[in-house]
């Protein structure tokens, strides 16, 4: 068979080299004519006819981007030739992926198989990659805890990267979990201490992933560990160091409600049991050791080495997890709530820090006094634990989230939180008035209605009608609210507010996105592969997404979501076939399976 | 009895600029971040609400897009860009309509290309009357005195015919108003004395545009800018009718206008300039204030008109005092050209706005202080009686 190949552009595709194709395709067995054509040309049937006639041509490939476009011409020269009309192929270049870098193989290949007739999605099909045991979990949430411990105790390795100096994410600053009223802590610090425990699990606290390359199913992952300045293995957490350490900053696990030392171990239940030091508040560090380091000289472990450097750890993996977890928004982007105005006004995580027996108050709801600073003379007001109990609690949902101006979406965990914190209040103040301000009450799961119904039997005040603003009249603060049932427009006189804060993808989810070539959807939570059918994976394959990272979920789910990641990583394991990737196919193995099949 | 729905409604309400009214999920921060809504009127989230629902006779029989002065506090804060500020702007153009009986003030609202070809349908009727008038009965060199172009004797009498046809449609409107919201929705009875005991509400919100400054009291900022100018504009406008429609001939005498006439001619016309560049600038230079975001087309229709007033009545002025005569007289005719259609919108358009915006506060306190007799009549525990 006598074939030509016609090359033409719809539009200039500069990663395309057209000379090298058409180099090659005049090469391909039974090719006698190539011609190219260029970017939009216009094509005269009659002199195609002629050019196809003395050329005696029997099947012509259009090749180019959306080469369909000059099908037409072609199929009418073709008869007007007097030639099968019907042995007009196509050869189409961007349908099949070539475009953008390393565009020119995949091209070759795509005119390859259509001048031996084989459609090219035949004849490329990618091998399936072997799958490495080891996999990488991004996250040490619940999530991350979740699906390491699932995947670890099947005999797989776990590495889990996380951020901070202890695994537990805010599931560890938690009280209790709504429906239930269980105790947040018994259920995590088990699993927390199986973590640390755990022969298949490599944690790595205060770590980054730096960069990942490889191909699914045998990722290749750089990990940067954070000095700690403090051995693990060594550290028993006396307590030494922190009492000697001159230096108090905001405590970031406490919610900023208190103050920790440069020297700290972020909560006693912490994993890995042991001090790190903040080189970011540390004088010694920051100085370059010309002042301090007294924490070192006393520890009587001598676990402490304030000169610790950076480490690059190197990790071979089948499959990464990502759980990366959630932020909050800035509450003080909505002024009208008066949020780091009015000291009695707290977001939902400094109330969950407050409340829980671990916080700086032990568990007491009370609120801020004033007290005098020794240093700057100025006063400034403190949650102590003989603070002064509240009377009256404002409790405002949909704060940021629902609102085109910040989240579009709903937060989703923010009513049943809402509801489990007037429980608390109600439950640890004598006396008290608790008000919800809720747009929409949504109990959505199981036994969350039945706990909707409970709170409000409780007597706690439901105001349907989200309150607009928060203003100080003299001592007493206001909540400024229109109740809808009753169309009324009311004020609220109350001594603290507590503000259901909406919720944002981790800080650190662009880069990583990037980094891993995922894509996040409009509100810049990761992508799921498929929202119905495929919640965990994402488009790439290998990589696995858990928990909140994906979408903001409670609790129940976000355990749900994890061991479905660790099942979908299992399955990848033990079947040894993970996703492959065109991009594993060479020229030449794609052009063997066209022969092959043209054979055939 | 129940109330029928009309699920239509919203739809409508688009064409009289309320686009956004479905977004609306009742969090109810406008109405508590209003410095109007009260314990009897309460206002934007109730009536968002009736409007989703097409409760239309409802609407009809509301005061409270009346009581609103578009301070846009509402809409700054909306979560869902629902634009409640320009929902009770677009419920007034609604009511206007409403109101009217002749069916005028729908048809411009809602067809523009209808609003420009009446108005440029009446402008050239204007212009050919008086011209026919000027060159058979008087000489197109003579301004004033005998034999003028255009007489003042016969333009007041002219202007007089209008005002008293269009105050009457202005008037039957109004009763409409009346019965549409104190009459047929009765929520308790009314005692008559109130009407009297409270008719010096009419002039002093006419005069001080006095709620207008109120929208002030929410925010941080002390001077109001928007209400200054409101009140300039409003009442250069109203001096302005008065000169026009009482002291024409005055106004049109030649070199021996009396002072008072010129003083306030001056003023009238500082005013309604200021207002009329605070207006372009405002509208044409977008997003300064929410409330000058979206401009209806009936709103550019009445600038260019004005503008056209001004600028030819300034220019006729200048014309006649420096003695280019003719030229007075042709500015004079193109300047009635404008004045005839915006005088025949005034009932149609957001002109009414200076009619039932003081009979709204009105017949809202004659409505509040009912409702509170009839609370101690009935010993009722305050706000029960409106439910």
């Amino acid at each position: 068979m006598r074939i030509g190949v016609y090359l033409c552009q719809v539009d200039v595709e500069k990663n395309l080299n057209l000379d090298a194709i058409a180099k090659y395709s005049a090469n391909l067995p039974e090719v006698e004519l190539v011609r190219s054509l260029g970017v939009k040309p216009k094509l005269n049937p009659l002199e195609l006819c002629r050019e196809l006639k003395t050329n005696r041509i029997q099947r012509v490939i259009i090749a180019g981007d959306m080469p369909g476009y000059y099908k037409p011409v072609f199929t009418k020269a073709m008869a007007m030739a007097g030639y099968n009309p019907h042995e007009v192929r196509l050869a189409s270049f961007r349908e099949h992926g070539a475009a953008g870098h390393d565009s020119n193989d995949r091209a070759k290949a795509i005119v390859a198989c259509a001048t031996r007739g084989v459609p090219f999605a035949l004849a490329a099909v990618p091998k399936e990659t072997p799958v490495g045991h080891a996999t990488l979990i991004i996250g040490g949430g619940v999530a991350g805890i979740q699906a390491a411990l699932e995947i670890a105790d099947a005999g797989k390795q776990v590495y889990l990267v996380e951020r901070t100096g202890t695994i537990g994410g805010h599931m560890a600053m938690f009280d209790k979990t709504f429906p239930t009223l269980d105790c947040a802590a018994c259920i995590l610090t088990p699993k927390m201490v199986s973590i640390a425990q755990h022969d298949m699990i490599d944690l790595m606290t205060r770590s980054e992933v730096e960069s990942v390359s490889g191909v699914p199913g045998a990722y290749h992952v750089k990990i940067r560990q954070h000095a700690r300045f403090v051995d693990i293995d060594a550290c028993v957490a006396c307590d030494i160091c922190s009492g000697v350490c001159p230096v108090k900053v905001p405590s970031e696990f406490d919610a900023g409600l208190s103050m920790r030392k440069a020297i700290y171990i972020p909560f006693p239940q912490a994993v890995p049991n042991a001090y790190l030091i903040d080189p970011a508040s540390c004088t010694y560090i920051q100085t370059d050791g010309e002042k301090c380091g007294v924490c070192a000289k006393k520890c009587p472990k001598e676990c402490i080495d304030l000169h610790q450097q950076d480490t690059i750890t190197e990790v071979d993996v089948g499959n990464i997890i990502i759980a990366t977890g959630y932020d909050v928004l800035d509450a003080k982007k909505l002024e009208q709530y008066g949020y780091g105005i009015y000291p009695n006004v707290f977001t939902a995580l400094e109330f969950e820090r407050m409340t829980n027996a671990s916080g700086s108050t032990g568990g007491k709801i009370v609120t801020k006094t004033k007290v005098q600073n020794k240093r700057t003379k100025e006063d400034e007001w403190v949650l102590l634990p003989d603070g002064v109990a509240p009377k009256s609690v404002a409790i405002i949902h949909c704060v940021g989230s629902r609102n085109k101006k910040y989240n579009a979406y709903c937060s989703r965990v923010c009513c049943m939180y809402s509801l489990k914190f007037a429980h608390l209040v109600r439950e640890k103040v004598p006396n008290v008035e608790c008000y919800e301000f809720y747009i929409d009450m949504r109990a959505f799961g199981k036994g969350y209605e039945e706990f909707a119904e409970r709170i409000k039997s409780e007597g706690t005040f439901v105001v349907r009608g989200r309150s607009a603003t928060v203003e100080m009249h003299g001592d007493q603060m206001i909540v400024n609210g229109e109740d809808i049932i009753h169309d009324k427009v009311l004020e609220f006189p109350v001594d603290m507010v507590v503000l259901a804060i909406g919720l944002i993808p981790a800080p650190g989810t662009v880069e990583l996105s990037n980094m891993l070539g995922l894509s996040r959807d409009a509100d810049g939570w990761f992508s799921e592969l498929d929202y119905n059918g495929n919640p965990t994976d994402t488009e790439r394959g290998g990589i696995f997404v858990a928990g909140m990272c994906q979408a903001p979920k409670d609790i129940p789910d976000t355990v749900a979501q994890a061991s479905a990641v660790a099942a979908g990583v299992l399955r990848t394991i033990t079947s040894g076939k993970g996703i492959g990737h065109l991009s594993s196919l060479t020229l030449s193995e794609i052009e063997q399976r066209a022969q092959q099949i043209h054979t055939e | 009895m129940a109330i029928r729905v009309n699920p239509g409604l919203i739809e409508e309400l688009v064409h009289f600029g309320a686009e956004d009214v479905q977004y609306c999920y009742h969090c109810g921060d406008c109405s508590a971040n209003c410095p109007h809504s009260d314990e009897v009127f309460r206002f934007p989230r109730k009536w968002m609400r009736t409007l989703q629902m097409g409760l239309e006779r409802k609407l009809e029989t509301a005061l409270e897009p009346w009581l609103c002065y578009y301070c846009g506090q509402c809409s700054e804060q909306c979560p869902r860009e629902a634009d409640p500020g320009e929902t009770m702007m677009s419920l007034r153009r609604w009511l206007i309509s409403r109101y009217d009986f002749t069916g005028v003030a729908r048809l411009f609202y809602t067809s523009r290309q209808a609003e420009i070809w009446t108005i440029i349908a009446i402008a050239l009727l204007t212009g050919i009357g008086f011209l026919w008038y000027g060159l058979s009965f008087g000489n197109i060199h003579v301004y004033d005195g005998d034999g003028a172009f255009l007489p003042s004797s016969f333009i007041h009498t002219f202007d007089l015919t209008l005002g008293s046809l269009l105050a009457l449609v202005l008037l039957i409107n109004a009763f409409r108003m009346w019965y549409l919201t104190l009459h047929n929705e009765r929520v308790v009875p009314i005692p008559w004395w109130l009407y009297i005991k409270r008719i010096y509400l009419i002039p002093w919100h006419f005069f001080t545009q006095k709620r207008y400054a109120e929208c002030e009291s929410k925010r941080s900022t002390h001077i109001f800018m928007p209400w200054i100018i409101h009140l300039f504009l409003m009442l250069g406008y109203v001096i302005m009718l008065v000169l026009v429609m009482a002291f024409i001939e005055q106004l049109q005498l030649g070199p021996a206008i009396f002072w008072p006439v010129h003083v306030f001619g001056y003023a009238a016309t500082i005013g309604l300039l200021i207002g009329t560049i605070y207006f372009i600038q405002n509208r044409a230079i977008r997003n300064r204030q929410i409330q000058y975001k979206k401009s209806h087309s009936t709103d550019w229709v009445f600038v260019i008109l004005l503008c056209i007033i001004v600028v030819t009545g300034i220019l006729q002025h200048l014309l006649h005092r420096t003695g280019f005569l003719a030229a007075a007289n042709i500015t004079y005719v193109i300047h009635l050209m404008a004045v005839v259609p915006w005088l025949f919108r005034m009932p149609f358009s957001k002109w009414a706005h200076l009619v039932y915006r003081p009979l709204a506060m009105y017949f809202a306190d004659i409505l509040r202080d009912a409702i509170k007799i009839q609370e101690k009549k009935e010993q009722l525990i305050p706000g029960l009686a409106i439910g």
